[in-house]
């Protein structure tokens, strides 16, 4: 319908513009926090840049006065981790589940959005109040991981929900046509079909868990995630260190981000590969 | 592993005779099948024909083992295959769309149902090569679907359907998916495909043509009934109800109250006036009775009425005014206006018509001979309904 | 796919199910409810408990070191009582209300860019992306990348002087309610853009092209058919807005250097004194104002079928 040389009404110049502003927006200010990470020994937290070192990075390993970042890296990493494996089994086993109508179903789906919505502080409260009422201890296995599952949960809910509204149900009945059992077909049809979602929402678990802050305030334990060390930096720490950190975190977010959608993107280019190959004979 | 395919093997030795016994099934709040019953005999190539809503895609279902009857019994082969899983069914089905697994080869596809069974790599990966052999697409075998076109995709699907030797083939629409040309092309592939492997096909379609030109056997559905089952050249040439004359179309349904009866053959008065000829039989209609015939569209002349001139009131003939001309290559369908909700249509060979042609909103007469009218089933008391079984394959 | 039926006789098709069709709908609900149960039992022992605790403990008396167990309503009267649960109640409902505003603006048109003026798949796809990274990583890091940006010697104000525009800094960029404003935006616009793209997407594009024949020109297609259409991602985009910037504490006490406070922040501060029964009071108030703030936005819009697959 439209001619790849048909001309483009000014509106989209002046979006692509406006597009283009918020792009900025949004970078801009990372971008910054990047180049000034790279400061030299006796540079300030703003610019000019006196001077382009490693010198910050090196102090976040060996000064202990900035508190236990590398401890706490390899925690959050861990953590986020373990989130992403849980939030995948139950989001994957729910969305299923939801594909037919049965008793319960709204509380469940009202249930996931209100945790959803609900601000992180109150869940970490109430979470934290909980264990204090009944005498037990925060922990980062049981009430850490279990707050932020309350906010990684119902995102991989809403992602199932989105993957599995598209996925055509004939694929599974012509498994069970030819033959397969229920877990033949969900591990030859279904599962290697919803891989793309499924990585998707490990992606968001793994993600959201490693930058949470609000839930996990209150609900980490007696040690520290990365996210908690930051803030508690934000308030005390007057030099780069703290862009070295913010540095740092967010190249590890982007490593992660790049895997998971490369991974997406390879096997989607593989199945829909051959669009334009077809064939002019039947 | 030679046991493996020994097994499924079993399948394909006994009877592909299909019987669908009394079977209703309701969803939540409907009805989508009410009481059928239902011969296929083995070997024989079945259409279930009907508008959307009929049940003939929840028929083909239930024999798949996709749905369950809410009550009644479908056997396969003399034996119930309720509930069975798919190894023991006999059956394969081929879907709409296709249903081809886009993240496994070609290959893979169609060996899929071996796998299942427990074949080894290089023995399923052997069969399957053979079938796609049969279906010429051996050197497509290492593709994904998304690399193949519609038609080469429906035969991927038909071999992986095959490969278990089934007894029952059941197609969904198989080729609805397809443009006209492909579809007519592969109209004569399944055909010749079933006579080949000579085992029982059920075509589930709601193009009339297609399943004239394709089956052996035609079940005219309707509202989760069966309106007829009989032969393809029955279904055409000697519809039981006005329905079925309707829906497969080739004939015009006239309708009149009996006038008088003599000689087995009843003239009748239609509403409108004009006067038929029903030849009717063994069957004593009352004066008055509501009757229904069937008369072949290509069987009608039509005449361009002189300007001023009337109809003659003659039997056997309706005049009207030319509502819509269509050109179908070897014959033109011209639908007349007869001033009442019936459709009129007559089939004129190109060259009689070509030689008088006819404008919109010409005044014409039609006429035929009685002989050629065929009485319908509507109006006439109701027989015990008896299973409707499959009139065997008629060439 | 199937009709009502009716015979000769009048029956009517819908009779009771058979205890068939009801063993068939039990097995199925039945493997519904252990698929959905892990992810619901999670969620209720982390979310559904702690609430309720949080609502009980609102109830609760307390003194310097502990929580003691008891049913008074104290906390919500000195809530109610005091001048500086309205302050802060205004100027979280401030800073929701500019936030909302500024991130539908920004949302609705770039989801519009995306959607209508992208010709691309592949580029619709990557442009998103390239909207959604961001959000992926740190989000306190996005936060304080402002200061440097904002702050007195930073990148924006020596950019301005730079170019001769100003010759002082301008103070106001940040430790700001401006500043608190430009990180809500930075941080939440996308939670806008989603829904809305959403919604865009669904929208058939012969519609506008119908529009177009009949005479319309941009702005009343936009007006009469792409806004209406979207009504179900403005309405959700709205409500995951306003429920993160009520619920915030964090972003607000950064970027305005403690000048402004909002009702989490001085939350937070209660639950650092130990103060938890009137932390726990404020919650559920709050709890309460958005689930009502929310309401009404669903009130507006129908959001359900779209949620519902």
């Amino acid at each position: 319908m439209h001619g790849s040389d048909e001309g483009r009404p000014w509106t989209f110049y002046a979006f692509a513009a406006f597009f283009g502003l918020f792009v900025l927006f949004l970078y801009g200010p990372m971008i910054v926090i990047y180049i000034l990470s790279f400061q030299g020994p006796n540079g300030g937290m703003t610019f000019p840049l006196n001077g382009v070192s490693l010198h910050w990075f090196n102090a976040l390993i060996s000064q202990t006065r900035v508190g236990d970042i590398a401890g706490s890296f390899v925690r959050s990493i861990g953590l986020a981790a373990l989130v992403a494996i849980v939030t995948v089994v139950l989001s994957v086993l729910a969305g299923l589940g939801f594909r037919r109508r049965f008793r319960g179903s709204a509380f469940a789906f009202y249930l996931a959005i209100a945790s959803l919505i609900m601000p992180g502080l109150f869940v970490g409260l109430g979470i934290a109040l909980a264990f204090r009422l009944l005498g037990l201890q925060t922990g980062w296995y049981t009430t850490g991981l279990g707050a932020q599952l309350t906010w990684t949960l119902p995102f991989g809910l809403l992602i199932m929900f989105a993957v599995l509204g598209r996925f055509n149900r004939s694929y599974e009945e012509a498994a069970t046509d030819l033959g397969a059992t229920n877990w033949q077909r969900f591990r030859e049809v279904t599962l290697p079909m919803l891989l793309p979602g499924i990585i998707g929402v490990a992606l968001f678990g793994f993600t959201l868990s490693y930058d949470e802050l609000a839930r996990t305030a209150l609900t980490a334990g007696a040690q520290n995630t990365l996210p908690l060390e930051i803030w508690a930096m934000t308030t005390n720490v007057t030099s780069p260190t703290l862009y070295a950190v913010g540095a740092v975190t967010t190249i590890v977010s982007f490593i992660v981000i790049i895997a998971a959608l490369t991974s997406i993107g390879a096997i989607q280019r593989r199945r829909a590969r051959g669009k334009q190959a077809e064939q002019s004979h039947g | 592993m030679v046991s493996a395919i020994g097994a499924e093997a079993k399948g394909a030795t006994g009877s592909g005779a299909v019987e669908v016994a009394n079977v209703t099934k309701r969803f939540a709040d409907t009805v989508a099948v009410r009481e059928l019953s239902l011969t296929i005999p083995h070997g024989a190539y079945c259409c279930l024909l009907g508008p959307s809503g009929c049940g003939k895609t929840t028929i083909l279902r239930m024999i798949a083992g996709h749905e369950r009857p809410t009550t009644g019994d479908v056997r396969i082969g003399g034996r119930s295959v309720l509930g069975l899983p798919q190894v023991e069914r006999g059956t394969a089905m081929m879907f709409q769309s296709y249903a081809l697994f886009p993240h496994r080869s070609v290959l893979d596809n169609v060996a899929f149902a071996l796998k299942m069974r427990g074949a080894g790599l290089s023995e399923r990966h052997a069969r399957a090569r053979e079938l796609l052999t049969k279906v010429q697409l051996e050197s497509f075998a290492d593709r994904l679907p998304a690399q193949l076109s519609g038609g080469q995709q429906q035969r991927v699907a038909l071999a992986r359907a095959l490969i278990t030797n089934p007894r029952v083939l059941l197609l969904d629409e198989p080729l609805s998916a397809l443009d006209e040309y492909l579809r007519l092309r592969m109209r004569g592939e399944l055909r010749r495909v079933q006579k080949e492997l000579g085992i029982t096909f059920i075509h589930v379609t709601h193009t009339q043509l297609e399943a004239i030109a394709v089956a052996d056997m035609v079940v005219v559905m309707a509202q989760g009934r069966i309106e007829q089952a009989a032969s393809a050249r029955d279904i055409f040439v000697a519809p039981k109800s006005a329905y079925v004359a309707r829906f497969v179309g080739g004939q015009n349904v006239l309708t009149g109250s009996v006038d008088s009866l003599m000689n087995g053959t009843a003239a009748v008065a239609s509403p409108t006036g004009a006067r038929f000829a029903f030849p009717v039989g063994e069957h004593r209609p009352a004066r008055g009775a509501r009757l229904y015939g069937a008369i072949r569209r290509d069987r009608i002349v039509v005449e361009k009425l002189a300007p001023g001139a009337k109809p003659a009131a003659g039997l056997n003939s309706v005049a009207g005014e030319v509502h819509t001309i269509e050109n179908q290559g070897s014959y033109v369908k011209v639908t007349l206006d007869l001033a009442d909700d019936e459709e009129f249509v007559a089939h004129m060979a190109d060259d009689a018509y070509f030689a008088n042609p006819l404008d919109i909103g010409d005044k014409v007469v039609a006429r035929w001979s009685a002989s050629d009218v065929k009485l319908l089933d509507d109006g006439l008391p109701k027989e015990n309904p008896a299973p409707a079984r499959g009139a065997a394959a008629a060439g | 796919m199937a009709l009502l039926d009716q015979t000769a006789d009048g029956a009517m098709g819908a009779a009771p199910p058979t205890a068939e069709q009801l063993a068939d709908e039990r097995s199925g609900e039945r493997a519904s409810w252990w698929q959905t149960a892990p992810l619901v039992i999670v969620l209720l022992l982390f979310f559904g408990l702690p609430m309720l605790v949080v609502l009980a403990v609102s109830f609760f008396d307390f003194s310097r070191t502990e929580i003691i167990p008891a049913f008074i309503f104290d906390n919500y009267v000195d809530l109610f009582r005091s001048q500086v649960t309205l302050r802060l109640y205004l100027s979280s409902l401030k800073f929701a209300a500019i936030v909302w505003l500024v991130t539908l603006v920004l949302g609705f048109n770039i989801a519009y860019f995306l959607v209508f003026h992208v010709r691309s798949l592949l580029w619709q796809i990557g442009l998103f992306l390239v909207c959604t990274v961001p959000f992926l990583t740190s989000n306190i890091i996005r936060m304080i990348s402002w200061i440097p940006f904002l702050g007195r010697n930073g990148i924006f104000n020596q950019a301005l002087e730079g170019a001769g525009i100003t010759s002082q800094p301008l103070e106001f960029l940040l430790f700001s309610d401006f500043a608190v404003i430009v990180a809500y935006v930075h941080l939440f616009t996308l939670f806008m853009v989603v829904p809305i793209f959403n919604s865009m997407a669904r929208i058939d594009k012969s519609l506008l092209e119908a529009a177009r024949d009949a005479g319309a020109g941009r702005f009343r297609t936009v007006a009469e058919i792409v806004l209406p259409l979207s009504k179900t991602g403005i309405a959700l985009g709205s409500i995951f807005v306003i429920t993160l910037v009520m619920g915030d504490s964090f972003v607000v006490r950064t970027m305005s250097g403690g000048q402004s406070a909002s009702v989490v922040s001085a939350l937070q501060n209660e639950v650092a004194a130990l103060q938890y029964p009137p932390a726990a009071a404020s919650a559920v108030i709050m709890v309460i104002i958005v689930t009502l703030m929310v309401a009404g936005i669903l009130r507006l819009v129908d959001v359900r079928k779209e949620l519902a697959r």
